[in-house]
């Protein structure tokens, strides 16, 4: 359930922009999922909902897309998407899960086996952008 | 594109009430068995402490302590490793056990930010951050997210090990970062006093702290059967290195955080 920790954070994040901009009412929250990290959704919206009562928005602002992982060899340059990658184990999955970066520990380049490459998108939860209502000042 | 997790980070360190970051610029000097001990001491002493390893890739306190990993319990966050009573632990271990950990400097800073991000501390007194050598990534994001960090610099009586940690002190002295002061390792009967190839400069501990205007918080003796030690925390505690770290922890409990002042005479092991 670390799924309510990142909720929780998206939530601080938003208030603290609701508050900034002296509270004008949130009329959405595009919130980008990193398909690396398998976000379980059903506990993520759980616990937005629940954290959300002590708020003055509410769940249906929050929109969600899934952006897929992608990734750059830094050895020999090429890219490639998750999917493209071996099955990992379970319990490289769930070090993956905790913390994204342990893919350097876990996957390599399907083309040149280096651990050496980067994440280009899809790693995790990251606000998109926050609208705020216009009619309400 | 704003990261979420910036504002949970700083939410969380504002439950903590000091954060004490043992730091060197070298490697090998005991960075991460001081700081084991330290955070053993503060606990032992009563203060609810966290210690948390940030040397991803070295990284080693799991195995002074002895402590068998396994993924955390998840509750709200991750739940850090009970160790003892009042200690709990954190660190990158548990998701990468004993395989290699490659990470550049931007992959560092992420890891960094999730583990803050979704740590789940209970309310500490002390919050002991174990570094890896060197002043590159680790350093400056420390620095970026706990601006309350005091640093303690772990040296040893090694000519060549002074000249480099002189590079950490003046940096942190630049930017006025809190320096709690400065722990001599490994210092042997006959602690080098010394100066350099060209006759320039006194090669000691003692007078890199007065150069720096920070206090030599104590030297700990060179323990030749060190490897006996490790794994097992209450040998730690008892020995020579744990009675040194507990006369100075003891000292910095009795400050009040955040002070670059000099605030106690040297603890001699």
């Amino acid at each position: 359930m670390h799924e309510w920790a990142l909720a929780e954070a998206v939530i601080s994040t938003v208030d603290k922009i609701y508050r900034e901009n002296n509270k004008k009412s949130i009329h959405s929250v595009n919130i980008s999922i990193g398909e690396i990290q398998s976000i379980e959704m059903d506990i993520f919206r759980e616990g937005l909902k629940i954290i959300l009562d002590e708020y003055p928005f509410g769940p249906e602002v929050f929109q969600f897309k899934t952006e897929k992982a992608s990734f750059k060899c830094n050895c020999c340059g090429k890219e490639w998407l998750l999917e493209d990658h071996a099955e990992c184990g379970e319990e490289e999955r769930e070090a993956i899960h905790f913390l994204p970066e342990a893919a350097h520990v876990y996957m390599r380049c399907p083309y040149c086996d280096s651990p050496d490459f980067k994440l280009l998108k899809g790693r995790g939860v990251s606000i998109e952008s926050v609208e705020l209502d216009p009619g309400n000042d | 594109m704003i990261d979420p997790r910036l504002v949970a980070v700083k939410k969380k360190l504002s439950l903590i009430k000091r954060i004490l970051v043992f730091s060197s610029a070298k490697g090998g000097v005991g960075k991460s068995i001081c700081a084991a001990v330290s955070a053993l001491s503060l606990s032992q002493a009563g203060f609810r402490t966290g210690l948390l390893d940030m040397d991803f890739q070295g990284a080693s306190a799991h195995i002074f302590l002895g402590t068998e990993l396994c993924f955390p319990e998840e509750s709200r966050g991750i739940k850090p490793f009970r160790i003892k009573e009042r200690l709990d632990f954190m660190s990158f271990a548990p998701f990468s056990r004993e395989h290699p950990v490659p990470l550049r400097g931007n992959d560092v800073t992420q890891a960094m930010i999730e583990l803050l991000a979704i740590t789940v501390w209970d309310e500490l007194d002390f919050l002991v951050v174990d570094m890896p050598p060197g002043i590159g990534d680790e350093v400056l994001d420390i620095l970026r997210f706990m601006n309350r960090a005091e640093f303690i610099v772990i040296t040893t009586p090694s000519g060549v090990v002074i000249r480099v940690v002189e590079r950490l002190l003046e940096m942190l002295r630049n930017l006025e970062v809190p320096v709690v002061g400065i722990i001599e390792n490994m210092k042997t009967n006959e602690s080098p006093y010394r100066t350099n190839s060209c006759g320039e400069r006194n090669l000691s501990n003692s007078y890199m702290a007065k150069r720096f205007q920070m206090k030599l918080l104590g030297s700990i003796p060179f323990i030749p059967d060190m490897d006996e030690l490790v794994g097992r925390p209450d040998a730690l505690l008892c020995s020579i290195l744990g009675l040194t770290i507990k006369k100075i922890m003891s000292a910095i409990t009795r400050q009040r955080g955040n002070s670059c002042k000099s605030f106690l005479g040297g603890v001699n092991g």
